[in-house]
């Protein structure tokens, strides 16, 4: 089985496979844990050398493999066991589906939330950001906490799941129904651009230069843990990271545009084609998405379980680690907003396209964000082709 | 007869000494670049079999993909710049060790030292040198230019990598210098008695002693220069600063991630033989100027 | 093409003064010509240039020894200013086997040295000296390979590799510096056309067979080439990262090089990488080579006409 992260990742996948292997004996799993950077390198390696794991964590890039004859579908195995992936995990039960076959259980999960420093909210007089805010009560609040190369409002919208949200809550789509790129639509273009100018018009939110001044590899989720800037957009995991802060903090569920809407995180666990023993894999899985194992993820603080029911457990309303009281509903309070990305087979190449034609919009020598997604649609017509 | 039949037995020898390389040579490096040419007229992702599709993949390349097109100009500009100015420095850093100075072992160790450091520290600690507010512009700030965003400014990222290569210039002493050392004696004896300085003889002895090596330096640096590869992907990762990464693109990365991350089997195994094709044309116009500054000394003989 | 065999491999005769000691052959001399003398200028440069190629070193150095609390303000000094050397415990009290991992390194390295030695002395000494059919030709041939990228054979040799089994084993790393590569082998043709051959004729007059000749006479006068090619295989398989990322798919079997990688998945989420623990993983990984290079440096700077620099990186 192969999963990628760091070392409370890998805790936690033992932790889990060592109760798996307590109530089935006969099932041996063996976890390998791949720096995320080279995950995608590796599994390919392995899988085209003939060694490819039983069990593998996929997330966005699932229809990378699945569109490649790499992933068994789950849809007969589900069925045998018995289980109702609706029931199990609501609304992401599908998440990982492809022209509808199921090729990975969802595992871990969570909404986008938003961080926000609590001591400067006060200070300031701000009140709590809620799920209500407009983009106007956003920029508004980000202008009061920022003061000059100081602290910023907010901690940038340059990483997909940050601005897809805007243009999503904007009523756009980054691929439409029909399977074409969207992403010069009127309603992607002002979404990108109100989140553009909150960098270089308002100054709200730091330039990738005073990113890279504050330290080697520091992103939103660094500086708002250093107090550098008041309000993140980010997922689960920085919890973890701010247990020692200097100052209190909360989370909250993202604010709305047109409409609610906010990117999921996570992962689920598929099955590869080399599989010796897919029955023998899917018992594997179908345990460790249960409430026992997944109580698990919770526990260390690694993630949010995508089992509904332990979501709504007090074990993850009240973690005991939390040092603080934080507003953990927060993410069934989002569950029922999240859009679906479009988890294309083209995904890497998409997001390499974007990476490439946003460059000069995110280093503001672009300032339009019309131009930029122009280009950028383009370019995605000729990567994405239209399923069927 | 006997004759013939010792060097029979030389010639016998000499295939029996030399068949590791031969083996080598056919088990790995001929039979893959074979293989190699099959996938690159084919489309595959490295799991489903290979589907034929003749030149596609050359055609696509050369006529209709924007990006490598831009990557091989990233590559050209960054050879053109960074092969001769290594090569120049690399040549008066030999120079200088090869005076009579206390300490040289120390000296060449820590010019050296560059080559020996690997890359993940290396990278780590030039991002921190190269931030907007580092130290490299602190120091361009006291003479009054205002330092560029070395690893994020697009257009400024390849001379990042340059700089980064010319910091490793070092390793081209190892053979300058040992090159040097085997400089005849008499040739500066004759110069100092005519009365000519140390500058002047760098010109009209060293110099001309060693173009054979810097010749040869210049050929394998533009081959380096040309599959320039963990420098890109270290310096400008795609995770953290995906804009500049794709800025910096050069080659062999790009090949790298149509290969592993677009699973583009068949279009990576092309990208390798256009660039095998221009790496292959640079060296044979490189041996072409041979004649006009290369100097052996059998000429003068 | 003929003048490609000329070109690349200059018949220079220096004769009997290589072999010397640089600094020999001055301090002998009753005094030092002038373009060899070090004036304070020489030393001035030597200095900065020194100190500006090891500024990122002493950089790495002084992360290595920051505390985590230092490393996540990025409070970096060029020069250390406190001294944690707790970190190095710290790395081989994590989860990774550090330990384990300095031994894979070891053997992929020792066994690619001996291999490259072995076969690159046997290749190199024949192209030098024995007579045979076609000689020329497959020299040209060597010489040429080194233009190759080595990416369009990556990904048949992996296939190949895959195909005999042995993915996820130390042979892939191994085993093809038993075959000798092209730069090696040019080494050493260099270096045994240099040297007289008044000995193996002698030799061979003696009725000591090609490889008596090769093993007795050639082989302890080769000692400073294979040195050298010893130390660049070192150093190359030592660091190299690619490899072992492509081949090994257990961390039990993984070299440093890419253990150090893994020291940045130790961190906390959310928060910076260890930098000092991976600069304690990196100097780890270089003081051995640094190490190797300033004991076996003299050998490497015998090595004229060599090609270093693309031989090693």
């Amino acid at each position: 089985m192969t999963v990628w992260g760091g070392e409370t990742d890998r805790a936690t996948y033992q932790k889990r496979i060592n109760l798996l292997v307590k109530k089935y004996p006969d099932l041996k799993v063996k976890l390998q844990l791949i720096p995320s950077d080279s995950y995608p390198q590796k599994v390919q390696t392995m899988i085209a050398g003939g060694k490819g794991p039983d069990i593998m964590q996929v997330a966005e890039n699932v229809n990378v493999y699945s569109s490649k004859n790499q992933l068994r579908p789950l849809d007969d195995l589900v069925k045998s066991a018995g289980v109702d992936l609706a029931e199990r995990f609501g609304g992401i039960g599908s998440l990982y589906s492809y022209q509808d076959k199921v090729y990975a259980i969802p595992d871990r999960s969570g909404a986008m939330i938003v961080y926000y420093n609590k001591t400067l909210f006060e200070k300031k007089g701000i009140k709590a950001p809620t799920a209500e805010w407009t983009w106007d009560d956003a920029l508004d609040a980000f202008k009061e906490l920022t003061s000059k190369g100081k602290t910023w409002g907010y901690g940038g919208a340059g990483w997909w799941p940050q601005w897809w949200s805007f243009a999503y809550q904007n009523g756009g789509a980054i691929i439409d129904a029909n399977g074409k790129p969207a992403v010069d639509s009127d309603e992607v273009v002002e979404a990108l651009q109100w989140a553009g100018d909150l960098v270089f018009k308002h100054g709200v939110v730091p330039t990738k230069a005073q990113y890279a001044d504050m330290g080697t590899d520091v992103g939103g989720d660094q500086a708002f843990a250093a107090g550098t800037v008041a309000v993140n957009a980010t997922g689960f995991w920085a919890i973890a990271g701010l247990t020692d802060t200097k100052f209190e903090w909360d989370i909250a569920p993202m604010w709305r545009g047109e409409k609610q809407a906010v990117s999921s995180f996570g992962s689920g666990l598929a099955i590869s084609r080399t599989a010796k023993n897919p029955d023998k894999a899917f018992k594997a899985i179908d345990f460790l998405t249960s409430p026992t194992a997944q109580q698990q993820i919770i526990a260390t603080g690694e993630d949010v379980p995508a089992n509904l029911e332990v979501q709504k457990s007090e074990a993850f309303l009240k973690p005991a680690w939390m040092k603080s009281t934080v507003d953990m509903g927060v993410f069934g309070e989002s569950s029922s907003f999240l859009f679906k990305a479009p988890f294309i087979p083209e995904w890497n190449e998409m997001q390499a396209a974007i990476d490439t034609e946003l460059a000069d919009f995110w280093l503001g020598k672009e300032k339009s964000a019309k131009k930029a997604l122009t280009a950028l649609q383009k370019s995605l017509e000729s990567i994405v082709k239209p399923a069927g | 007869m006997a004759m013939s039949r010792l060097r029979r037995r030389e010639a016998l020898w000499f295939y029996a000494f030399v068949s590791p390389w031969v083996i080598g040579f056919l088990v790995f490096l001929l039979g893959p670049m074979i293989s190699s040419i099959y996938l690159s007229m084919t489309d595959w992702d490295s799991f489903t079999p290979p589907k034929w599709v003749g030149l596609d993949n050359y055609v696509k390349l050369l006529t209709e993909d924007p990006v490598f097109w831009k990557a091989l100009g990233n590559t050209f500009h960054y050879a053109a710049i960074s092969v001769p100015l290594g090569l120049l420095i690399g040549l008066w850093l030999a120079n200088l060790l090869n005076k009579q100075v206390r300490g040289r072992k120390l000296f060449r160790t820590l010019i050296y030292l560059p080559t020996l450091v690997p890359l993940v520290a290396a990278s780590m600690a030039f991002r921190v040198v190269l931030a907007p507010s580092g130290p490299l512009n602190d120091v361009l700030g006291w003479v009054g230019i205002s330092g560029p965003q070395w690893l994020l400014d697009p257009g400024w990222v390849k001379y990042a990598l340059i700089l980064l290569s010319v910091w490793g210039a070092g390793s081209a002493t190892v053979l300058l210098l040992a090159a040097m050392r085997g400089i005849p004696q008499e040739l500066y004896e004759a110069a100092e008695i005519d009365g000519a300085g140390p500058v002047r003889q760098f010109w009209s002895i060293t110099v001309p002693q060693l173009t054979p090596v810097i010749f040869f330096n210049l050929v394998m640096g533009l081959i380096a220069a040309f599959q320039v590869f963990s420098q890109v992907y270290i310096l400008t990762p795609k995770a953290s600063q995906p804009g500049t990464y794709n800025a910096s693109q050069t080659t062999v990365p790009y090949l790298f991630d149509q290969a592993f991350s677009y699973y583009h089997m068949g279009y990576a195994s092309a990208i390798s033989w256009l660039l095998f094709a221009v790496i292959l044309v640079f060296t044979l116009l490189a041996f072409r100027t041979t004649r006009r500054w290369v100097f052996y000394e059998t000429e003068v003989k | 093409m003929a003048t490609v065999v000329s070109a690349g491999a200059p018949q220079k005769q220096h004769g009997e003064k290589h072999q010397d000691d640089g600094a020999k052959r001055t301090s002998d001399a009753p005094r030092v010509l002038r373009v060899f003398r070090a004036t304070p200028f020489t030393y001035a440069t030597l200095i900065v240039v020194s100190a500006i190629l090891s500024t990122p070193l002493v950089f790495g150095v002084s992360i290595a020894l920051s505390s985590d609390q230092t490393v996540s303000t990025n409070a970096f000094t060029i020069f250390p200013s406190e001294f944690r050397w707790e970190n190095f415990t710290r790395v081989f009290g994590s989860d990774l086997p550090m330990g384990r991992f300095l031994v894979n390194s070891l053997i992929i390295s020792v066994g690619s040295v001996i291999g490259q030695m072995v076969s690159s002395g046997l290749v190199g000494y024949a192209f030098a000296r024995l007579r045979a059919p076609g000689k020329n030709v497959m020299f040209l041939v060597v010489i040429a390979t080194m233009m190759i990228p080595t990416q369009i054979t990556m990904i048949p040799q992996f296939i190949l590799f895959k195909d005999l089994g042995w993915v996820n084993t130390y042979l892939p790393l191994i085993v093809p510096n038993f075959f000798s590569n092209a730069f090696n082998v040019f080494l050493v043709r260099q270096f045994v056309s240099r040297l007289p051959s008044e000995l193996d004729e002698a030799a061979m007059v003696d009725g000591l067979g090609f490889f008596g000749i090769y093993r007795r006479i050639m082989l302890p006068m080769l000692w400073p080439v294979l040195i050298a090619i010893g130390i660049f295989t070192l150093t190359y398989n030592w660091g190299d990262f690619m490899g072992p990322l492509i081949y090994l798919n257990d961390e039990s079997k993984m070299p440093l090089a890419l253990g150090v990688q893994y020291i940045t998945t130790t961190g906390v989420a959310g928060q910076p990488p260890p930098w000092n623990l991976v600069m304690v993983g990196s100097i780890l990984l270089t003081l051995p080579m640094i190490a190797v290079y300033y004991l076996g440096q003299r050998y490497l700077y015998e090595m004229d006409i060599s090609g270093g620099s693309a031989g090693v990186k």
